[in-house]
């Protein structure tokens, strides 16, 4: 049996591509963003500024999960852009065909049999923000 | 926990909440998710038959306000029972995540 957080229901917001929603104000009431990216300059980018305006915005974990991650070069681009401008790297998602596969399906990633490398990383996520929930 | 999931159109980051929502909700938590994207997608992420996903009302913007905090900041609030809300324009994806869509427009309504 699974201990529920005294907050009662856990709240996933999937956020407009843009930063409009954070721009509006409403990330302050938000205890953790995840910034996603994968390992191209632009995307990098994209996500240096959302970092910063969630700092403005008083959001106080921000932390990158890296999506899409092929080989040792991508990699490193994206250790080498994190530590470069301090941005807090947690996650390594895996470049995973299946989740195409599954999604042409019309089925759910986390349904998809066998389980998509990439499934498995986000199951890590999760388990690890129950646990900073618990701890915090 | 209160969870917000951002990046780039296209890097994965709807993917990334429909799993992370599930894989909380197998963990035993109870799971609201939240679509505020302006392309809706989230659903069949989360495995919500297609019909069922495209079929969603997105919330009227009239039930929810911006109520001012008293640190000056503000906060998006329904403005009726936030189960009722729930129960008229959410869905309930497996693992009982219960599903809300903020950004999409729907068909002859006041947007």
């Amino acid at each position: 049996m699974v201990e529920r957080s005294g907050n009662g229901r856990d709240i996933i917001v999937d956020m407009e591509a843009g930063l409009e929603h954070l721009s509006r104000g409403t990330g302050k009431h938000v205890s953790r963003l995840l910034a996603v990216l994968e390992p191209y300059y632009r995307s990098m980018e994209t996500v240096r500024r959302i970092a910063e305006l969630a700092k403005e915005l008083g959001i106080a974990e921000v932390e990158v999960v890296a999506n899409k991650v092929r080989d040792g070069a991508d990699r490193s681009a994206i250790v080498d852009f994190c530590a470069a401008h301090g941005l807090a790297l947690t996650t390594e998602i895996p470049y995973d065909e299946s989740l195409g596969q599954a999604e042409r399906g019309g089925a759910a990633p986390i349904d998809h049999r066998p389980a998509p490398p990439a499934v498995t990383a986000i199951r890590k996520l999760a388990e690890r923000l129950i646990r900073d929930d618990h701890r915090a | 926990m209160r969870i917000a999931i951002a990046g780039k159109g296209g890097s994965g980051k709807t993917t990334i909440a429909g799993t992370l929502a599930r894989a909380l909700a197998q963990q035993g938590r109870e799971v609201l998710a939240i679509d505020a994207d302006t392309n809706p997608n989230l659903a069949i992420t989360l495995g919500l038959p297609t019909s069922e996903a495209r079929d969603m009302l997105g919330l009227p913007r009239d039930l929810m306000a911006r109520q001012a905090q008293a640190d000056g900041s503000s906060k998006v609030v329904f403005t009726a029972d936030p189960e009722q809300v729930l129960k008229d324009y959410g869905a309930v994806a497996p693992d009982h995540v219960r599903l809300i869509v903020m950004g999409k427009v729907n068909h002859g309504g006041a947007g």
